[in-house]
């Protein structure tokens, strides 16, 4: 044998050996596809709105939206956001919605606390090719933070934000939050199932 | 993560492309290694050539090292890979007609075909056979080899839990046997060429 | 070694890099590596073109005919024609790439071509009765520890060896 293939089957009893030792150690299970990787996907085309969009709309009676709350019916009738309907995810794809959700006229924003579940309505609503659907990003959380509690921007800030704060201001007020009313308690992230392809072993190879 | 194309985290488009690279990989290495030419490939049953012994054994094992790994680590899932199920009768009695096949026509599909595209003769009829052969077997599928296919079916056995050890130990077990005939065969080669002043 | 071609990559090397080449295979798309797969798509691609009633109909056929695509679009398809660009590429630079026929000097060409022909029709029914060839069943299943690539191992590898003696005059 030369000294090359010497070394390569060393290299190959080495990996075994590796494979060996590691083999007594705890297996790690296997990754899913994060959400954020589903985010990362989603974002590309904009199906956002923000809070502060949100807001003026709602302030301005704009009858064309329609806010979907996808949280669970205890979280809805805890707090929820003017106007909005419950459809909890998992009934999202349910008959009795479809006439609701499937239509081209009203603009349908979905939220939920924070933007994962929302994500994961949208990509569902989008396989079922319903039309006019939007995120609202942050969810309530970001709704809580920029629209109920707006924090005054720094001196140096641009006048711009300013003049976001100043809006928030006034839509905090609307929407009855500041100091007057304690803010719904929001848990970060609801874990509720999401509905996955099914997984499905590879058939072919050579038989 | 992986497998990606049957968790749909590819398309079928992409997952084809790929195929295609990988096979250029493939096929370039068994050229390199010599698998086109039918003696060095005979060679490993009479002791002048062990070349297919050792790329097939290396590469073998390379890849069960490999997907261990990536297995253990929560990377791949095997489960979802094509797996291939156990009946162990066809592929005992299929086995005995391929080795036939082997000895007799010299090539096995894989390297017939590269053969065959680098200029042997030889090569060309073999896979012209093979062709007839698979023809000739799914016309007479239904008569005669149904029942015999599906005989013996075990599912998807993994053979380190058949014999009652875990995969690293089965690995290392492979490889050390593998290693130890890798050293047998160079000598036996030595002594089989030096005897028998075979030439390729 | 011969004339004027380079020599052969190290074997055990080729052996490593066939076996990174399988992983992504099965990294990517779930597959091994294979080839007598491919041959059976061209008979069935082919039998369908001719006659599709008849390959609707025979239990053989019918399971592999009648979807999407036609039977030929197969990820096993699109690799071996991968293998047959990789063959003339590397047999090119290193060569090799001549009209031949490789056999043993003491047997007549006819003789080899004969034999190469009932070698080619019987790996053919072999690799279909066994679910798969040398590297499909065996070298790919061997990668995943399934106990039927051991059987094809033991089958093929121990089968040759036992009846290597009778056929020693084909190829010394």
């Amino acid at each position: 044998m030369s000294k090359t293939s010497i070394f390569y089957v060393v290299l190959l009893v080495i990996g075994a050996f590796g494979a060996f030792i590691i083999d007594t150690t705890q297996k790690e299970p296997f990754e899913k596809v994060q959400p954020c990787d589903l985010i990362d996907i989603i974002s590309q085309t904009n199906k956002y709105v923000t809070t502060d969009e949100l807001a003026r709309k709602i302030m301005a009676d704009d009858p064309t939206i329609l806010l979907v709350d996808l949280r669970s019916k205890t979280e809805y009738d805890k707090y929820s956001l003017t106007g909005a309907i419950n459809i909890p995810l998992e009934s999202l794809a349910d008959e009795k919605y479809k006439d609701v959700l499937d239509q081209n006229v009203r603009t349908i924003i979905l939220y939920s606390n924070s933007s994962d579940l929302a994500v994961k309505a949208w990509t569902l609503t989008s396989r079922l090719s319903y039309k006019n659907v939007f995120i609202l990003k942050g969810g309530l959380n970001r709704w809580v933070e920029t629209i109920l509690k707006p924090t005054e921007p720094k001196e140096t800030a641009l006048r711009t934000e300013f003049e976001t704060y100043s809006f928030r201001k006034a839509a905090s007020s609307y929407f009855g939050g500041g100091s007057t009313v304690g803010a719904p308690t929001i848990k970060k992230k609801a874990s509720l199932p999401i509905k996955r392809k099914k997984k499905s072993a590879a058939g072919g190879g050579c038989d | 993560m992986g497998p990606l194309f049957p968790q749909e985290l590819i398309s079928e488009e992409i997952n084809i492309l790929i195929g295609f690279f990988i096979g250029i990989g493939f096929g370039f290495l068994l050229e390199a290694a010599g698998f086109t030419n039918t003696r060095k490939l005979a060679g490993v049953f009479y002791g002048y050539d062990f070349v297919v012994l050792k790329v097939f054994f290396s590469a073998a094992i390379t890849a069960a090292i490999i997907i261990f790994f990536l297995n253990h680590f929560g990377i791949m899932d095997i489960s979802l890979t094509f797996y291939p199920k156990t009946y162990w009768i066809p592929t005992l009695i299929g086995g005995l007609i391929m080795a036939f096949g082997f000895i007799i026509g010299g090539f096995c599909p894989g390297t017939s075909v590269c053969a065959a595209v680098t200029g042997k003769i030889d090569a060309m009829i073999f896979v012209g056979g093979a062709l007839i052969g698979i023809f000739g077997y799914a016309f007479t599928y239904d008569s005669v080899w149904k029942e015999l296919r599906g005989s013996g079916a075990m599912g998807k056995v993994n053979i380190a839990e058949w014999m009652g050890m875990s995969d690293g130990l089965f690995i290392l077990l492979l490889t050390v046997i593998a290693a130890v005939a890798f050293f047998a065969v160079s000598i036996i080669q030595k002594k089989v060429v030096a005897s028998t002043n075979y030439k390729l | 070694m011969e004339d004027k071609s380079k020599k052969f990559m190290n074997p055990y090397l080729a052996g490593i890099l066939i076996g990174v080449f399988m992983v992504a295979a099965y990294y990517f798309s779930g597959e091994g590596l294979g080839a007598s797969g491919a041959l059976k798509s061209v008979v069935v691609a082919s039998v369908d073109a001719v006659n599709h009633d008849y390959a609707s109909n025979a239990s053989f056929f019918k399971a592999r005919v009648g979807g999407e695509h036609s039977p030929a679009k197969t990820w096993l398809v699109f690799e071996v024609l991968g293998v047959i660009a990789g063959a003339i590429i590397s047999a090119a630079f290193a060569g090799r790439l001549k009209i031949e026929i490789g056999k043993s000097p003491k047997i007549t060409n006819k003789k080899r071509l004969i034999y190469a022909l009932i070698g080619g029709i019987l790996f053919g029914i072999g690799s279909q009765l066994g679910r798969g060839c040398t590297s499909g069943m065996v070298m790919s299943g061997m990668g995943v520890l399934s106990l039927s690539g051991f059987i094809g191992l033991i089958a093929i590898f121990g089968g040759g060896y036992m009846i290597a003696y009778f056929f020693r005059k084909i190829w010394i």
